[in-house]
């Protein structure tokens, strides 16, 4: 088929027509031959310029179009809307910024001028080389896998579910609720916590929507957005095979273990507890040492494995403070002191929940150098001196660190740790809790420390990202710039799979060859230019388009 | 039958991203912004914490697409006036003023700005800057068209002025376009007004107001943002370069009674924009309790500090005059300390938006006792009131990415229950 390009110049109001001379663009472009039409606009981006646009396309029959007006991130997808109301092909369509890479920046009108003319042939040389990408649906399934049965994952799962979307909840231990089982209240509400997970427990029982796997494992999980394959070992070990659309990774966390830092004296004196052991004893009833008898004087350590770990764990100071209010509500005559370095109360409510917990007498000491010894602690103030408190028990605020089997499904779903081992957020501020792996989301603490409303937000948010984009009958429309490799270049070395940020290539094992599964790719370049053998190019960004538009601007 | 259309009100980046998701699922969006602009507070920031990523670039393609995206009716310079109904039939009545530039028409080329003879101090650079009666905050605002500020424009007080109208080739303007009263039927509403930052200027001690080199942290934001009123240029008022500055943690914090949650961290992201510019300026960050949770703030706070900072813990500060300068006066380790600085940047408390009392009644919802919007316990993005939900800093202090994850979570919650 003849070509039959079309070249539209916007003036764009005064905006380009006073520093660029259009005119002169005008007749540089007409001696171009394979230039069919060539017309000037005031303003394209207007209704008016859109239909005009629209019509001269119909009206001429063109094959691709080329214009000149202002940046692609103001008015491309404008235009590309236009060219497929017209019937022609978005990616047929070159836009040539000759307002803020021309006008706007060259002073000198007849420098400008010279520049967006380059511009222009850069793109008439480009244009014939550009293929027609047509948008591909897939199907998409509505049901979704939750990692994790605790409040995380639970909270996900009841908002997950419904009449149309089928919750598969696999959890590893016996029982739904995870930590927070061992805990008698929250704070700072002080509340107690059975109540909340009881309600939401009996919630996920009640709904026919969720299916519960106690004692289960996720063993494997193949495939892309909308349609993932897991694999779920049951509590009968059976291995279940189980198809879903998206999946939501809530595993919680894990303790620091105390021991690892031989000051604390956990491990070596009987009563120093760490945060979950004590509050399991708070739960029991009864607050006791080890001999039987009642303590008269708690240490509260905040901060434990801060410094190892490196980071504050978020959560330590507001629950050492709940501590101290079950030890003065069941001990009201024991001495309690806090031991901290910094009070991270952040958030409306703590400030008072702290002023609150003080008031009932309990003592807060800054303290650095912390060391337990027998019945007693060792210490240095802020201001250097050492100072020594007697305590018969003394509680460990641990940090909070990934589950220990994070590692192995970071891997299992090719989504990405942090430095630190939590699941890491697509994007810290915009996106978090989405994953790299479209489909694959993270709440709770498996992203990072929070306490249980953060979690329940994110649990929320989950909810929201897979309730707004994967949508029972409708069909996901992926990327259509992907990248492609070829298998006759390919020489097998995989640098690809190392920079790709999706898990949108995988290897070929028999071909020896990678591969770019087109639903995950979503066009950002990293393999084209990591490919040692040339052999990968990315639709819309060829070698040759580019190189083609690169030489006629430099001719 | 309930309508499953949303309102959300307020288009900071909680209720962009909220109005992006729900129209994506096929709601249907009223997004309500009092201002002319949308992008809320973060558009502000130069960078943020802690990737120090530009916010603008970052929030520019959402707002692009909440632009482009047919299934979202943005009503800018709208508040709303009364709420009737329930959860799932609500009827919203919305007063929508005048902007008198044609969103249309209008192609953003600003070249109306110029003949305006009215100069006055810009809102949105923190009073730094200057605008017109005919303006639009700072550049890269979205959308990109002016509004005319009937208050301080002449031709509303009588004068016969037409300048901007002559100047403009797209016959954008309109002085004859009226406010607007619209009813809008919706299922569930989403508050994300944001907040306001206290003013320091409720306490003396700080020297704000009265020394000009006391700036708080939002006008020093706008210092350094390359499209603000200095293009980023760190100056003292009297031209020249701060040798040191000091950055004073928790301002209002008494006052208000509760932690802000977010000082701290992008108190030590200044010490980055006070490098970047002057490196060899002297830096010290005074603070009373580290709040830096997460699993990445500790290490951002490591690298500011390799940066070079001084980063005292300090207490009982104030900034009095002595000799020509200013002096920091406050207790280090229990002693009296005097630390003589060029420049003072605050880092006022969070608080609620002036008028959150007034929304709260119109919507019948509670707040709590710092005026912030009550929420739901355990389930922090609902209200007592059902179908009216709640996101970000209007529900208590927080960051970006907790404002986002709230939204989301609000979305999760509309679309599982209404």
């Amino acid at each position: 088929m003849e070509e039959k390009i079309g070249v539209y110049i916007c003036e764009c109001g005064p905006n380009i027509a006073e520093n660029v001379d259009i005119g002169k663009v005008i007749n540089v472009v007409s001696s171009i031959p394979s230039v069919e039409v060539l017309e000037r606009h005031k303003l394209l981006c207007s209704e008016g310029g859109k239909k005009f646009l629209k019509q001269s396309i119909q009206e001429h029959g063109l094959t691709r179009i080329v214009i000149a007006a202002c940046s692609p991130k103001q008015h491309e997808s404008t235009f590309m809307r236009v060219c497929e109301e017209a019937g022609l092909n978005p990616h047929l369509f070159q836009l040539v910024n000759i307002r803020e890479q021309c006008a706007w920046i060259i002073e000198d009108k007849e420098k400008a001028t010279e520049r967006a003319t380059r511009y222009v042939r850069a793109a008439l040389r480009r244009i014939p080389y550009h293929q027609p990408l047509e948008k591909r649906e897939i199907d998409c399934n509505p049901d979704v896998l939750v990692i994790g049965g605790g409040i995380t994952g639970i909270e996900a799962s009841l908002l997950l579910a419904g009449p149309d979307r089928r919750v598969y909840l696999v959890e590893k231990t016996s029982s739904l609720g995870g930590k927070l089982r061992e805990f008698e209240k929250l704070s700072p509400s002080m509340e107690s916590t059975s109540r909340l997970l009881e309600q939401k427990i009996r919630g996920v029982e009640e709904n026919e929507n969720i299916e519960v796997y106690t004692d289960g494992e996720v063993k494997e999980v193949l495939g892309f957005l909308g349609n993932f394959i897991a694999v779920v070992k049951t509590g009968e070990n059976e291995e279940l095979e189980i198809k879903v659309g998206s999946v939501a990774v809530a595993t919680g966390f894990d303790l620091f273990d105390p021991k690892e830092v031989p000051r604390y004296g956990c491990g070596k004196f009987d009563d120093v507890y760490t945060a979950l052991e004590f509050e399991k004893m708070n739960a029991g009833g009864k607050i006791l040492l080890k001999n039987g008898q009642s303590p008269k004087s708690i240490a509260i350590i905040h901060c434990v494995g801060r410094e190892e770990k490196g980071y504050c764990s978020a959560v330590c100071c507001a629950y050492s403070l709940k501590f101290a209010r079950y030890l003065k509500a069941r001990l009201p005559d024991v001495k309690v002191s806090n031991l901290y370095s910094e009070l991270s109360v952040p958030g409306k409510a703590y400030q008072k929940f702290y002023q609150e917990t003080k008031d009932t007498g309990v003592d807060f000491i800054r303290a650095k150098e912390i060391e337990v010894e027998e019945k007693a602690i060792k210490y240095r103030t802020e201001e250097g001196k050492e100072q020594n408190l007697s305590a018969d028990m003394v509680i460990l605020a641990p940090a909070i660190q990934p589950s220990s089997d994070a590692s192995k499904l970071a891997e299992m779903l090719k989504i990405s740790q942090d430095g630190k081992g939590f699941f890491k957020e697509e994007h810290e501020k915009l996106g978090p809790v989405s994953t790299s792996m479209e489909g694959i989301f993270i709440a709770g603490c498996a992203q990072g420390p929070k306490n249980v409303a953060d979690s329940l937000v994110q649990a929320g948010a989950v909810a929201g990202k897979i309730l707004s984009s994967v949508i029972p009958g409708k069909k996901l429309e992926p990327e259509v710039r992907t990248s492609e490799i070829s298998k006759a270049l390919c020489v097998g070395c995989q640098t690809c799979l190392e920079v790709c940020a999706y898990g949108a290539i995988y290897f070929d094992e028999i071909k020896r060859v990678s591969v770019v599964n087109e639903i995950l790719c979503r066009g950002c370049g990293n393999c084209v230019a990591s490919c040692p053998s040339g052999a990968i190019s990315l639709k819309h960004f060829t070698a040759t388009q580019i190189h083609q538009e690169v030489v006629e601007a430099l001719r | 039958m309930n309508n499953g259309d949303v309102l959300v009100i307020g288009a900071g980046i909680a209720g962009i991203e909220a109005s992006l998701l729900l129209a994506g699922s096929g709601r249907k969006v009223y997004l309500i912004e009092k201002s002319s602009y949308i992008g809320g507070n973060v558009i502000k920031y130069e960078h943020v914490f802690s990737n120090l990523e530009c916010a603008t670039c970052m929030v520019a393609p959402k707002q692009q697409e909440l632009l482009e995206n047919e299934a979202i009716e943005l009503l800018t310079l709208s508040e709303v006036l009364d709420v009737k109904g329930s959860s799932g039939n609500f009827v919203v009545k919305v007063r929508k003023r005048a902007r008198y530039v044609d969103l249309v028409n209008c192609i953003g080329c600003n070249t109306c700005f110029d003949p305006c003879p009215v100069s006055l101090k810009n809102e949105f650079e923190e009073g730094l800057g200057e605008r017109k009666a005919i303006y639009i905050p700072c550049a890269g605002a979205l959308p990109n068209v002016p509004a005319i500020d009937p208050e301080n424009c002449i031709r509303f007080q009588g004068k016969d002025c037409q300048a901007c109208k002559e100047a403009c080739m797209f016959d954008a303007i309109n002085f004859d376009e009226k406010d607007e009263e619209l009813e809008l039927k919706v299922g569930a509403i989403l508050v994300a007004t944001g907040f306001n930052a206290f003013n320091p200027n409720k306490i003396s001690q700080y020297g704000y107001g009265k020394f000009g080199d006391v700036y708080t942290a939002f006008e020093f934001e706008r210092m350094f943002a390359s499209n603000g009123p200095t293009e980023g240029k760190i100056l003292l008022r009297n031209g020249q370069s701060p040798k040191s500055v000091a950055i004073l943690h928790c301002i209002g914090r008494k006052e208000k009674g509760y932690c802000s949650a977010v000082c701290c961290m992008y108190s030590l992201k200044f010490i980055h924009y006070l490098k970047d510019k002057l490196p060899e300026v002297k830096i010290y960050e005074l603070y009373s309790d580290l709040c830096i949770p997460g699993k990445s703030y500790q290490k951002f706070y490591e690298e500011m500090k390799e940066k070079g900072a001084d980063i005292i813990r300090a207490k009982e500060f104030k900034v009095i005059e002595e000799g020509k300068g200013m002096v920091i006066k406050c207790i280090v380790n229990g002693k009296e300390s005097s630390f003589p600085m060029d420049m003072v940047i605050l880092a006022p408390a969070i608080e609620p938006r002036e008028d959150a009392s007034k929304l709260a009644e119109v919507l019948a919802i509670p707040q709590d006792e710092h005026g912030f919007f009550q929420e739901e316990p355990y389930i922090p993005i609902a209200t007592p009131r059902e179908g009216v939900f709640i996101a970000g800093c209007a529900q208590d202090p927080k960051d970006i990415q907790d404002s986002v994850a709230q939204s989301e979570a609000a979305v999760g919650r509309i679309l599982a229950t209404l």
